[in-house]
């Protein structure tokens, strides 16, 4: 069973599967949503997260003190999901009903001062927050390591928890795509969501029915492309960034098979035959179609289709466009994934002259 | 919301209150939790416990204190002290009179100070003012030179005043002190008994805990001035490599240890323990201070470290301490630590870093040990190490091996050494846990076949100078007990000698017969080793052709039947053709590896395979080859294998081998091939480290001397750095060991393996040699080392004479002398100058002393038991004699040597006024005058010619 789990946690096999469940997840979210459900997945994985627990190598990585944090968000971002998901189910079930959302009837809108209803609980929270953190500070003390040695790197070599998932980014990506391009995307597209999202329905309160586009797509890259690479990154990357199951003993000399071939290569080598071209961009027509495809093509193509249409209808051309360009990037993530995994391939453009690896 | 609240409030205030007071409760609480870790250290605990135990030790030393003193000598005193007071108060009058005069004469002493003091300031001020008036030339300059005459003239007045005040005030103060004088001196023997109770009970109060003690070690207080507080080393001339830049060391150890540096806790339990090497180590007197060395220099660790138990990376030594520790201390392996500390009974690694360019060190005996063993199964040989690159290889030379064993014999002994021969020295190749498969077997064969015909075909022609002409075999074993063989010898026919010896430097002595095809051969290199290898360390007897024949009847007449009998299997060409193109084939195509092979005859392709399995296995490393001088050692060099990342070392599939750098050494010296377990690998990469069949005592020791080949830098102000005697005398023991002169002879306690054998009797052993460069001669040393002679008849154990170059008999004469600190020469006097009736004196003692019942030679007939005094002239030194005569047994326990004149005193109190030293001068000076004038008999023959 054990060696189950652990081949079954190879992100190869673990994140179409985190999709899955996402999308049944997000579609039967009624069901999800309820307290019968949390009552009943609780009682199930205690007893789950029990016996993973006994297992000596899964308790060596959980305890781990730089670990914690990432238990702690497992436990958050797992209740939290629900509450939303039980919300979302209750309101979503009055608006079907033709009633208003549970924040919208009259007695949780009446307002109340400032003071001391907000000012006095911030307040608790903030010394409740600071005893945490003392807490803690105490039970897991802060390691003493050994002086920097720049000829002896630690391995593995990881960012800060909340970096993981960049980090994890890197296996698939060129680092001047995951360390900075993407990442850039990131923060650029979140901090214009709120311009290009002009739709008010969901101000206020908890739905999935009214805004089914934003949530689905958000919540994909929010908890499969964000958290679950974090995951993935902290629990299951051991010595030399190689994957080790939960039970996995996380053996230093590990050896895995990799070799990864760039689609020029399987174009020009594999499928015509012929010699690499001198002319380098030549030499990644296919990749640079292809990306110009993706890049250029695509967001046209889509606005002229139904969807592409009501979407433009509500918010206008360039907000369309931003929001397709944003789109095509998140979802550029998994595509590499599934690429990388189904061909070894490498590359889409692959050019190190440039200093430009897509 | 079911519950209704006042208009524009979310909740009650009152229940907000309350959580309110919760959390600040809570906060509260959390930061007196913080103040509270950061007070409970745990190495405070172990400093209050250590107050306790030294208070503990002041009281019974107290106690003792009290038994010492005489209660009756107290009470005897006392009473003389009560009537010496009632003495004193009946003169009461006259005191108090005194008194009352001696507050007067006070008074007015402090009145003369204060006009005297007056008086010295204008005196100075007008001084300096009339010098500037005068030089400016002011009109006013003479009258300030009147008043400072005047002013003068007062201030001697005053001093004169204040002598005669103070002489009446000693007068008074001593007629008081009379008075009282037996009070006085009663109180003052009364202290004198009482004095160490009195310091004692003062060390005491000391450790008493006090209100005073408390508000010192307070939290929050206690940063001021407390008395539990970490304690530190810090050690400019050792540093720690902080990658970026060698900082200072810093040992923190004693903040816990905390008597490691004084006497009288060796009872304790750890940490309190007192350091048991004391005399040598961190005591004050000893060679390494702990204000110098620190700890960590030699323990390894953190010693910066006090947080808790684990984190100086204190190292359990056996898996049964790990399982204590973890029970009592928490405590679990250290992380990312470079160099955790050396394990009990391991810390001599630490000595490697500092103490470089010898290679024993008095005082380690197991690193000596290790380094013993080093040279013993020759790792220096393969695996480089700094410092050791002067050894001669450890195996003997193959270079005119056909003359000496037969091919089968040596196939036979390649295969397996230890089936010839159980304490072989050559370690097994074949056969082992990686290469016991048929497939890899038949490959071996192919290999030790070439192997065989290729040393065979390098072999140079000899011919033995001397024939055998048969002798007796029972006088050839009495003369190999009593020679001396066995200093550098095992035999097989004396296993309780050899064990106690356990020589090494020569084979082990067994089977000889099946083993040596010539008997001429054997015959000739007992007469003269050199003859048949120049640079053998194999010296000659001086046998007789007699003793060469009956040793060579004695030696061949063993014989290892069961290996006589083993054939060795003949070349398998197909193996041998396909072990070739897996060579030839490492830069080529198998088809070109393959018409390679075709292009050579047989007799090539053996001979090719033969010299590249030479270079495979590295036989070179150890044996001479011809056609492979001055190729690079075949093992990866171990200089600085001790600070190895252990991530470096491959444990391969071996689990149950501790994970740490020492375990690794170790498990690999006992069994070398143990990593290729459990893999697939192809013949050409097994793993070829052969196998010792090393036992744990001295793989153990092997990884001690290597786990201390650290890189880091020590400064040069830290390192030991020899001075110029001990350079010299590092350079003349790497001759002493090379020739094994230690194998038989103790120089200054250390070493004379030999002697283990003579426990019975001492003086029948080789000499030992204390203060030997004080003793002898520099020229007649030299002259001796190569011309050596018979110094003592009595000794059936023999010098050899060795076939060492002008060099290296130079550099044994400096090591005694520098050994000894003496200068080269030492004045001797051609001719003795006699004072008057000295040489009567010095007669008349050597007859009545009887010397020449033992140093019979040249002056009886008798059998002598002790040195010629004839050669004593040019041979001792005289300086040496005179020490020699005062005590022989203080400079040789146990010597034969009659101690004439026991503490200085003299032999014969009527001879030269019994004076020992006389005596003794004198009779030095009649020996160095009847001595003859040269080193040796033999040296007179060749001084006449």
């Amino acid at each position: 069973m054990k060696e189950f789990i652990n081949y079954m946690a190879d992100p190869i096999r673990s994140f179409p599967l985190m999709t899955i469940m996402y999308i049944l997840m997000m579609k039967y979210y009624r069901i999800i949503g309820t307290k019968k459900f949390a009552v009943g997945a609780l009682a199930v994985l205690l007893p789950i997260v029990t016996w993973f627990c006994l297992d000596d190598n899964f308790r060596a990585i959980i305890m781990w003190p730089d670990n914690i944090p990432i238990n702690i968000i497992i436990i958050l971002i797992g209740w939290l999901t629900w509450y939303s998901l039980y919300r979302c189910a209750q309101n979503d079930e009055r608006i079907e009903r033709g009633e208003c959302p549970i924040e919208a009837t009259p007695e949780n809108r009446e307002k109340v001062w400032t003071w001391p209803n907000l000012v006095y609980t911030e307040l608790m929270c903030m010394i409740g927050v600071v005893v945490f953190l003392v807490v803690w500070a105490i039970v897991f003390k802060a390691p003493l390591e050994e002086p920097a040695n720049p000829t002896w790197a630690p391995n593995p070599a990881k960012a800060p928890w909340y970096f993981l998932g960049l980090q994890e980014m890197l296996v698939y990506f060129d680092p001047w795509m995951a360390g900075v391009v993407l990442p850039g995307i990131i923060v650029v597209g979140l901090m214009a969501i709120p311009y290009i999202d002009t739709n008010p329905k969901g101000n206020g309160y908890f739905t999935i029915k009214e805004r089914p586009l934003a949530m689905w797509m958000f919540m994909y890259g929010w908890l499969v492309l964000w958290i679950y690479l974090i995951i993935v990154g902290t629990f299951l990357r051991g010595p030399n960034w190689t994957f080790y199951g939960p039970f996995e003993f996380w053996d230093f000399h590990k050896v895995v098979s990799e070799y990864n071939v760039n689609l020029s290569e399987f174009m020009w080598i594999k499928w015509l035959n012929m010699p690499m071209p001198q002319n380098i961009v030549v030499r990644e027509i296919l990749g640079i179609i292809l990306t110009v495809i993706y890049v250029c093509v695509l967001p046209v193509l889509s606005a002229k289709s139904k969807w592409g249409q009501k979407i433009i209808a509500n918010t206008g051309q360039i907000r369309y466009y931003i929001f397709i360009f944003l789109l095509l990037g998140m979802t550029s993530l998994p595509i590499k994934m599934v690429l990388r995994w189904l061909f070894s391939l490498k590359y889409i453009i692959a050019l190190p002259e440039w200093e430009l690896n897509l | 919301m079911a519950k209704k609240h006042e208009p524009g409030m979310a909740y009650d205030m009152n229940k907000l209150h309350k959580v309110f007071a919760f959390f600040s409760l809570v906060l509260l609480m959390s930061t007196v939790w913080v103040f509270l870790d950061d007070y409970i250290r745990p190495w405070k605990a172990v400093q209050i416990e250590a107050m306790k135990i030294e208070k503990q030790k002041i009281a019974e030393e107290i106690a003792a204190e009290e038994k010492v003193i005489s209660k009756e000598k107290l009470e005897i005193l006392e009473k003389q002290l009560k009537d010496a007071n009632q003495n004193v108060s009946k003169r009461s009058k006259d005191l108090t009179e005194l008194n009352g005069k001696l507050q007067v004469l006070l008074r007015d002493i402090k009145d003369e100070t204060i006009v005297n003091g007056r008086l010295n300031g204008d005196v100075a001020a007008l001084t300096f003012k009339w010098e500037g008036a005068l030089s400016h030339g002011a009109s006013y300059a003479p009258d300030l030179f009147k008043k400072l005459k005047k002013n003068k003239a007062l201030f001697a007045i005053s001093k004169d005043k204040m002598k005669t005040l103070k002489g009446k005030e000693k007068k008074i103060r001593r007629k008081i002190s009379d008075i009282k004088s037996d009070v006085t001196k009663t109180e003052k023997e009364i202290a004198s008994i009482l004095g160490k109770r009195k310091l004692l009970q003062g060390a005491f109060d000391k450790k008493k805990i006090t209100p005073i003690f408390a508000i010192r070690n307070a939290p929050f207080l206690d940063f001021l001035d407390p008395t539990v507080k970490i304690k530190q080393i810090v050690l400019p001339n050792i540093t720690d490599d902080r990658y970026f830049q060698h900082v200072p060391k810093v040992d923190r150890c004693i903040t816990c240890h905390t008597f490691i540096d004084q006497k009288g806790y060796e009872d304790q339990p750890n940490p309190h323990k007192t350091h048991p090497k004391l005399d040598l180590m961190v005591g004050a007197t000893g060679k390494h201070p702990m204000k110098q060395f620190g700890c960590t220099s030699c323990h390894g660790g953190e010693g910066h470290r006090v947080t808790d138990f684990n984190s100086p990376a204190h190292t359990p030594a056996s898996k049964e301490q790990a399982a204590e520790w973890a029970k009592k201390y928490n405590w679990h392996a250290p992380h990312k630590v470079p160099i955790v500390q050396f394990k009990q009974g391991m810390a001599e690694a630490g000595c490697v870093k500092c103490h470089e360019g010898v290679q024993y060190l008095p005082g380690a005996t197991v690193l000596n040990e290790g380094r013993r063993n080093i040279e013993k199964f020759g790792c220096y040989a393969c695996h480089k190490i700094e410092g050791w690159e002067h050894k001669r290889k450890p195996g003997p030379s193959l270079e005119k091996i056909a003359s000496k064993v037969s091919k089968k014999f040596f196939k036979n002994w390649v295969w397996d050494p230890k089936a010839f021969n159980k304490h072989a020295k050559m370690p097994s190749f074949f056969n082992q846990m990686n290469n016991g498969k048929l497939e890899h077997q038949v490959k071996n064969i192919a290999e030790v076949n070439a192997i065989t015909e290729f040393v065979y075909a390098q072999s140079e022609k000899y011919k033995p100078f001397m024939r055998y002409t048969g002798g007796n075999k029972a006088r050839g074993k009495g003369l190999v007990k009593e020679l001396g063989c066995m200093s550098c010898h095992g035999v097989a026919d004396f296993p309780i000698e050899s064990k106690k010896v356990d020589a090494f430097k020569g084979p082990f002595l067994t089977g000889i017969g099946s083993k040596i095809k010539s008997k001429d051969w054997m015959v000739s290199w007992l007469k003269k080793p050199s003859h048949y290898q120049e640079d053998t360390i194999m010296p000659s007897f001086r046998l007789s052709d007699r003793e060469a024949n009956d040793i060579t009847a004695y030696l061949l007449s063993s014989k290892n039947e069961k290996f006589d009998k083993l054939n060795f299997e003949p070349m398998n060409e197909k193996a041998r053709d396909e072990i070739l193109v897996t060579y030839f084939s490492a830069f080529d195509t198998i088809e070109v590896a393959k018409k390679k092979l075709a292009s050579m005859t047989s007799h090539e392709r053996t001979m090719e395979l033969g010299k590249r399995s030479v270079g495979k296995y590295g036989c070179y490393s150890c044996h001479s080859i011809k056609g492979f001088e001055g190729r690079a050692p075949i093992g990866p060099e171990l200089t600085k294998v001790g600070s190895k990342p252990l991530t470096q070392f491959g444990f391969g599939h071996e689990y149950d081998v501790e994970h740490s750098r020492d375990g690794w050494i170790t498990a690999h010296l006992q069994s070398p091939r143990r990593w290729d377990n459990g893999t697939d690998r192809p013949f050409k990469d097994l793993l070829r480290m052969p196998n010792f069949d090393m036992s744990e005592k001295d793989a153990k020791s092997i990884t001690v001397a290597l786990l201390g080949q650290v890189s880091d830098s020590v400064p040069l102000k830290g390192v030991k750095r020899l001075n110029k005697h001990e350079a010299v005398v590092a350079e003349g023991m790497k001759v002493a060991v090379k020739f094994n002169c230690i194998g038989c002879h103790q120089i200054d306690g250390m070493f004379g393996d030999l002697l283990n054998v003579y426990e019975d009797d001492v003086n029948e052993g080789p000499p030992r040699l204390v203060g030997q460069g004080h003793r002898v001669q520099a020229d007649w040393f030299h002259y001796f080392l190569n011309n050596v002679y018979e110094i003592r008849p009595w000794l059936k154990v023999r010098m050899p004479s060795f076939n060492m170059t002008n060099e290296e008999r130079n550099k044994l004469v400096a090591l005694f002398q520098n050994k000894s600190e003496v200068n080269t020469f030492e004045e001797v006097h051609q001719v003795v100058a006699w004072e008057r009736g000295e040489k009567r004196a010095a007669k008349k003692l050597f007859k009545q002393l009887d010397c020449v019942s033992c140093h019979a030679a040249e002056y009886t007939n008798d059998e002598p038991t002790a040195p010629n005094l004839k050669y004593a002239r040019r041979r001792l030194r005289p300086s040496w004699i005179e020490k020699w005569l005062a005590a022989p047994d203080q400079i040789l326990p146990g010597t034969t040597m009659p101690s004439f004149w026991m503490d200085g005193e003299a032999a014969d109190p009527d001879i030269l006024g019994g004076d020992a030293k006389k005596q003794i001068k004198a009779l030095t000076k009649l020996l160095m005058e009847e001595g003859h004038n040269f080193y040796s008999p033999k040296h007179k023959k060749t001084r006449s010619k």
